[in-house]
C-alpha cells in the first residue's frame, strides 16, 4: 500500500475515526444498568453542552457525568496509551508481536504499582510513578534478554518478554499471598485489567502525560518509518538511531506504566490495535500513531462498555474482555509469520 | 528510497494539530477533576445534617434517620434485618442469601466491585460497607457521588455485638438494637461459664480444600472458634493463608471444623476426604471427628452466635444438656441455613 502520505489524507482518516470514537462513546454513555434513551441523552448532552443541564433529575446527572463518563475517559486514556506504545514498541524492536502485555512491561508496572502501594500507601498519587520505573526495567530486561549477537532476535525477544512476564506475575502472586495488607484484597481484579475504581491522579493529568509520551514518541514517526528496514538502514540514512530508540524507549514506557497504574493488565490492545490500524491505512509511523491512538480509544471503550453490561449488575474486568478477542488475534498473527 | 528523505516536512502541522485537540480534550478534564461531583441543590424543608463516625472514624453525615439502606456485605444485610429494618433495606449484594427476604431485594454486584449506577439508582439515603469484604476504592467512589457511606469493622464476636448495637443507634432502632445486643452477651456469657475450665478443642478450620486455606487467629473467625471452646493450630500471622497438607498432619488437629459456605455440601466433601492420601492418615478424620456449622460462623452478624453455640455443642457434647426435643439434629437435617 504505497499511497504517499499527504497532510489532508491524515487530517481526513484522523478526523473519521475521531467520528467512529464519538459515536462509540455517545452509545457507551447511554448503555449501562439503568436504561437511557437516545432521546433523552442527547437532549441531555445538547443541554449540558449549553450551560442548561441542570434541569435534568439529579441521579440522571449523576450516572451519566459522574459514573459514566469519568470511566469511558479513563477507558479512552488506557485504550491510547496502550495502543501507542505497542505500536511504538513493534517499531522499535522491529516485530510485530510486540505488544506491553505480550513483552511483560505490563507486568513490570504492575509490581511498580504494588511496591509503591505497599511502600507509600498513603500516598495514591506515587502509584504512577512505581508503575513507570517498573514499566523501564520490565523493557531494558526484556531488551537484554533479546539480544543475540548484537542484534535483537525477535524470537529470543518474544521469549525473553514471556518470562519476563511470567516472573514478575510470580512475584506480584508472592507478595500477594504474604502480605497480608487489606488494601490489596482488590488487586487480584485489578490485576486481570479493570476500570470501575477511579484513578487515584485527576484525569486532566493522565490526558497531559498522554500528549507528552505520544507526543514525543510521534516527533520520531519519520525516523520510525526507516527504522523498520533496520538499524543500519537507518544510520545510513541519516537517523540518529540512538536518539529515537531513546526517546521511544522512554515514551512507551511513561504510557505503560500510565495505562498501567489507572486500569490493571489490559491485555492485547496494543497488539490488536496497531495492526487493524496497518491493514486499513497502511504502515506509515506518521499516520499509524494517531490513527493508533483513536483505535485504541474505540477498541477499550467498546471493550468496557461490554465489560459492565453483558452481566449486569456484576462486572467483569475489562482485561478479560481485550483478552477474549486479543489471544485469537495474537494467535492468528503468530501463525501467519511462521508460514 | 530518496523520497523518504522528505520525513521531517509534514510532522509539524501535524503535532500542532494533535497538540490543539489534546488540550481541548484535556480543559474539562482538568476543570471536572481533583474535586468531588458537585451535589444538586437540596431542597429546603428537609432535617438538618447531623455528623456521626463510622467505625472506622471516617464522618458520617447523615440528615434525618436513613430510610433507604444499601447494604454492601451479607453480614450488613443479616443485621439490618435482625434489627427488623428489614423494610427500609433497598438494595444487597449478590450473596446476601439471609434472611430469605433479602433475596427479594434488588442486587448491587458483588462486595468487592458492586454497580455504581445500580446504587445511585436506588436511590439510597445511607450505604452500610464493612472493612473486612468491601474495597476502600468503592467507599471512596461512592461518597464522590455524594452518597453518605457508613462502614462497620467488627473484628471480634464482642465487636460483632457492639457493631451491631451501634448500627441500631444510627438508624434509629436503639431499642430493638439494646435488646438484640443483650440478648447475645447474655447467651456468649452463658457459654463461656459452662466451657470454663475446659481445654479448647485442637482444631483445623477448613475455609477451602482444593487448596487447603484456614483462617489466621486475627480474623473474627478465629475469635469466633475461641468462643466455641475450639482452638485453632493455625499460627500464622497472615488472615487466609494456604497450608501444606503436610502442616495439618504435623499439628494433628483433634477436629476438622467446615462451615456451609463451601460450595460442596461438607458431607460430600468428607466422604472424598475420606479417600485421599494425606487426609485419610489424619487422625481426626480416621475418629470421624468433623463439626460442621452453618456459613453464618463466617459472617460478622448476630446470627454468629448460633453457629458458635451450635459449635461448642458439637466439640463439647458432654457439656451440655441433651436437646429437649426427641427429633435430635442430624446433620442431614442441618439443611435448612443456607
Amino acid at each position: 500500500m504505497i499511497r504517499p502520505l499527504t497532510p489532508r489524507r491524515l487530517l481526513l482518516t484522523c478526523a473519521g475515526l475521531g467520528g467512529i470514537l464519538l459515536l462509540v462513546v455517545f452509545f457507551s454513555l447511554k448503555f449501562g444498568t439503568r436504561s437511557i434513551s437516545v432521546t433523552d441523552l442527547a437532549v441531555f448532552l445538547f443541554r449540558t453542552a449549553t450551560g442548561r443541564g441542570d434541569t435534568a433529575a439529579s441521579d440522571f446527572r449523576l450516572i451519566i457525568l459522574d459514573i459514566r463518563w469519568p470511566r469511558i475517559l479513563l477507558a479512552m486514556i488506557v485504550g491510547a496509551a496502550l495502543s501507542v506504545a505497542g505500536a511504538s514498541f513493534q517499531a522499535l524492536l522491529r516485530n510485530p508481536l510486540a505488544d506491553p502485555y505480550v513483552l511483560g512491561v505490563s507486568s513490570g508496572a504492575g509490581l511498580g504499582s504494588i511496591l509503591t502501594l505497599i511502600w507509600a500507601a498513603e500516598m495514591p498519587a506515587a502509584t504512577p510513578f512505581g508503575a513507570f520505573a517498573g514499566a523501564v526495567l520490565a523493557t531494558s530486561a526484556v531488551y537484554l534478554l533479546g539480544q543475540r549477537g548484537g542484534d535483537l532476535d525477535s524470537y529470543a525477544l518474544l521469549l525473553g518478554g514471556i518470562i519476563t512476564a511470567s516472573f514478575l506475575s510470580a512475584l506480584i502472586m508472592f507478595l500477594m499471598t504474604t502480605i497480608s495488607g487489606r488494601e490489596l484484597r482488590g488487586m487480584a481484579f485489578w490485576l486481570m485489567g479493570d476500570l470501575s475504581t477511579p484513578s487515584p491522579v485527576p484525569a486532566g493529568w493522565l490526558v497531559l502525560v498522554l500528549v507528552l509520551g505520544s507526543g514525543a514518541i510521534y516527533t520520531t514517526a519519520a525516523d520510525l518509518n526507516l527504522l523498520l528496514s533496520g538499524e543500519q538502514e537507518a544510520m545510513h540514512l541519516g537517523v540518529d538511531v540512538g536518539r529515537v530508540k531513546i526517546v521511544v524507549y522512554l515514551g512507551a514506557s511513561v504510557l505503560t506504566g500510565l495505562a498501567v497504574s489507572v486500569s490493571g493488565a489490559v491485555g492485547y490492545v496494543g497488539l490488536m490495535v496497531p495492526h487493524l490500524v496497518r491493514l486499513l491505512f497502511g504502515s506509515d509511523y506518521r499516520l499509524l500513531l494517531p490513527a493508533t491512538a483513536l483505535g485504541g480509544a474505540i477498541v477499550v471503550v467498546l471493550a468496557d462498555t461490554l465489560a459492565r453490561t453483558v452481566v449486569a449488575p456484576t462486572q467483569l474486568p475489562v482485561g478479560a474482555m481485550t483478552a477474549l478477542v486479543g489471544a485469537p488475534v495474537f494467535i492468528y498473527l503468530l501463525r501467519r509469520r511462521i508460514a | 528510497m530518496g523520497m523518504m528523505r522528505r520525513k521531517k516536512v509534514p510532522v509539524p502541522p501535524a503535532l500542532r494539530w494533535l497538540a490543539v485537540v489534546a488540550v481541548a480534550a484535556a480543559l474539562p478534564a482538568f476543570s471536572q477533576a481533583g474535586s468531588p461531583a458537585t451535589m444538586p441543590a437540596e431542597p429546603a424543608a428537609r432535617p438538618q445534617p447531623v455528623e456521626y463516625r463510622d467505625e472506622l472514624g471516617r464522618r458520617v453525615v447523615l440528615r434525618g434517620t436513613p430510610q433507604r439502606i444499601v447494604s454492601l456485605a451479607p453480614s450488613i444485610t443479616e443485621t439490618l434485618f435482625a434489627l427488623n429494618l428489614g423494610e427500609r433495606v433497598a438494595g444487597v449484594t449478590n450473596y446476601c442469601d439471609y434472611p430469605a427476604e433479602a433475596l427479594t431485594r434488588p442486587r448491587v454486584g458483588g462486595p468487592i466491585n458492586p454497580d455504581l449506577e445500580q446504587i445511585v439508582s436506588l436511590h439510597p439515603d445511607l450505604v452500610v460497607a464493612t472493612r473486612s469484604l468491601n474495597r476502600q476504592e468503592t467507599v471512596t467512589a461512592l461518597e464522590r457521588l455524594g452518597m453518605a457511606v457508613y462502614t462497620t469493622d467488627p473484628r471480634t464476636v464482642e465487636e460483632v455485638v457492639a457493631s451491631t448495637r451501634r448500627l441500631g443507634k444510627l438508624l434509629g432502632a436503639d431499642a430493638r438494637g439494646e435488646e438484640l445486643a443483650a440478648t447475645l452477651e447474655e447467651r456468649l456469657a452463658d457459654l463461656a461459664h459452662r466451657l470454663a475450665g475446659h481445654a479448647p478443642r485442637r482444631v483445623f478450620f477448613v475455609v477451602w480444600t482444593d487448596p487447603i486455606i484456614s483462617t489466621g487467629p486475627h480474623t473474627f473467625l478465629a475469635d469466633a472458634l475461641r468462643h466455641a471452646g475450639a482452638e485453632s493450630v493455625v499460627t500464622t500471622d497472615q488472615d487466609w493463608p494456604h497450608i501444606n497438607i503436610e502442616e495439618v498432619l504435623r499439628q494433628n488437629p483433634e477436629y476438622l471444623v467446615f462451615s456451609g459456605t463451601h460450595p460442596e455440601d461438607p458431607q460430600t466433601l468428607i466422604a472424598g476426604l475420606r479417600k485421599r492420601a494425606g487426609w485419610s492418615s489424619l487422625e481426626a478424620v480416621r475418629a470421624g471427628h468433623f463439626a460442621i456449622v452453618s456459613d453464618a460462623l463466617s459472617r460478622p452478624a448476630p446470627r454468629i452466635v448460633d453457629a458458635i453455640e451450635d459449635l461448642a455443642r458439637q466439640l463439647h457434647p458432654d457439656l451440655f444438656p441433651p436437646p429437649p426435643t426427641p427429633a435430635a439434629t442430624p446433620p442431614s437435617s442441618r439443611g435448612g441455613t443456607r
